[in-house]
């Protein structure tokens, strides 16, 4: 256990067990739950709605802590992330393991018992599917580890959409094929900048295995069919015209963003603007869309 | 925290009851809250504002 200047055993702070949760997805995460609650029919009394954010932002907290348990020792390899509390010793290991398994018993039990067992149920999977499908199992075995494991941060709306609704209906399934189409642009344009952290920890992310050429293939290419799907609640009549003509600029841009990362050969992390560029605009991107689809919807009902 | 030394000094006690005094009153704010929150669902569950 590190501290500032003795060598001696420090409780961990509390702002450690903060970190544990990845509070920017988490974010991410409880604003794209916030617009699934929004974009669904129907009527949901506030507290209860705000159990379900809140429950939904816990439940991506202990995916977040028991992530870092498992990972501390590729943590602790790439500079990104080594500053982590359990890489930087500032935590033991069995806390955060402690803390990830309590955060996900509470969240889901509040779920169930305040919101309803269908949401529930659901936040129970994504957990179990970021922490063991993704983090144990796939993120060290193929370079599909992003595709598959995608579908964890594709819940959220989801859950926040049952927790109103109490079931599940093809907009929030859409809403959850654009995310799962958006995360592997979103996470491949990282780890092409980023690609030196992923080798020398040994991931098997797609620009080690594969390459620059077959990574910036793949972007565009899911680019491609996540704009198709961002415009398919327009197209079924499931949104208004506000929404489809910005989720059609919005995704635009996205694709001529990825047209330039597909025509970028540089091999050199300081080359990589278009990648760069790609990965911020890829966040502005989720948060315009959902906001406006949520926005949208408000104004149809 | 077993291999802690068998005698702190002033100064590293200081520091770890500053650090446990922290945790408390965190800890202590958020079962706050969550005694208001759970009030406020079960009011809403019984439907007391129908």
């Amino acid at each position: 256990m590190a501290t500032t200047t003795q060598d001696i055993a420090l409780p961990a702070d509390w702002r450690d067990f903060w970190a544990l949760t990845k509070p920017r997805v988490m974010s991410l995460v409880v604003f794209t739950a916030l617009c699934g609650l929004l974009a669904a029919p129907g009527h949901i009394h506030p507290v209860i709605a705000f159990t379900a954010i809140l429950c939904i932002a816990t439940g991506a907290g202990a995916s977040g802590a028991l992530n870092q348990w498992y990972e501390a020792d590729i943590d602790a390899k790439m500079k990104r992330t080594q500053g982590r509390p359990l890489p930087d010793g500032r935590m033991e290991p069995i806390s955060a393991l402690h803390f990830g398994v309590g955060l996900a018993a509470f969240s889901v039990g509040v779920m169930g018992v305040g919101v309803n067992w269908l949401s529930a149920g659901i936040l129970a999977f994504s957990i179990f599917f970021y922490a063991v499908v993704y983090t144990v199992w796939l993120k060290r075995a193929t370079p599909q580890n992003i595709v598959i494991g995608g579908a964890a941060g594709a819940f959220p709306p989801v859950i926040g959409w049952a927790a109103v609704t109490g079931d599940i209906t093809l907009l929030p399934i859409l809403m959850f094929t654009i995310i799962f189409l958006w995360t592997p642009p979103h996470f491949w344009s990282l780890a092409l900048f980023m690609k030196t952290d992923y080798t020398a920890a040994g991931v098997p992310m797609m620009p080690v295995v594969s390459g620059q050429r077959t990574t910036r293939n793949q972007i565009f290419g899911y680019s491609w069919l996540m704009a198709a799907s961002a415009v398919a609640p327009w197209a079924l009549n499931m949104t208004g015209a506000i929404y489809g003509i910005a989720a059609s600029l919005l995704s635009a841009v996205f694709v001529l963003i990825a047209f330039t990362v597909w025509r970028n050969k540089a091999t050199d992390a300081a080359e990589m603007k278009p990648e760069k560029r790609m990965f911020g605009w890829s966040i502005i991107y989720l948060f315009l869309l959902f906001g406006l689809l949520a926005f949208d919807r408000i104004l149809m009902a | 925290m077993n291999d802690q030394p068998e005698m702190l000094t002033p100064e590293q006690s200081r520091l770890v009851r500053e650090r446990q005094a922290a945790r408390s009153k965190v800890l202590g704010v958020i079962l706050l809250a969550l005694a208001a929150l759970f009030f406020a669902i079960t009011v809403v569950k019984i439907g007391v504002w129908e």
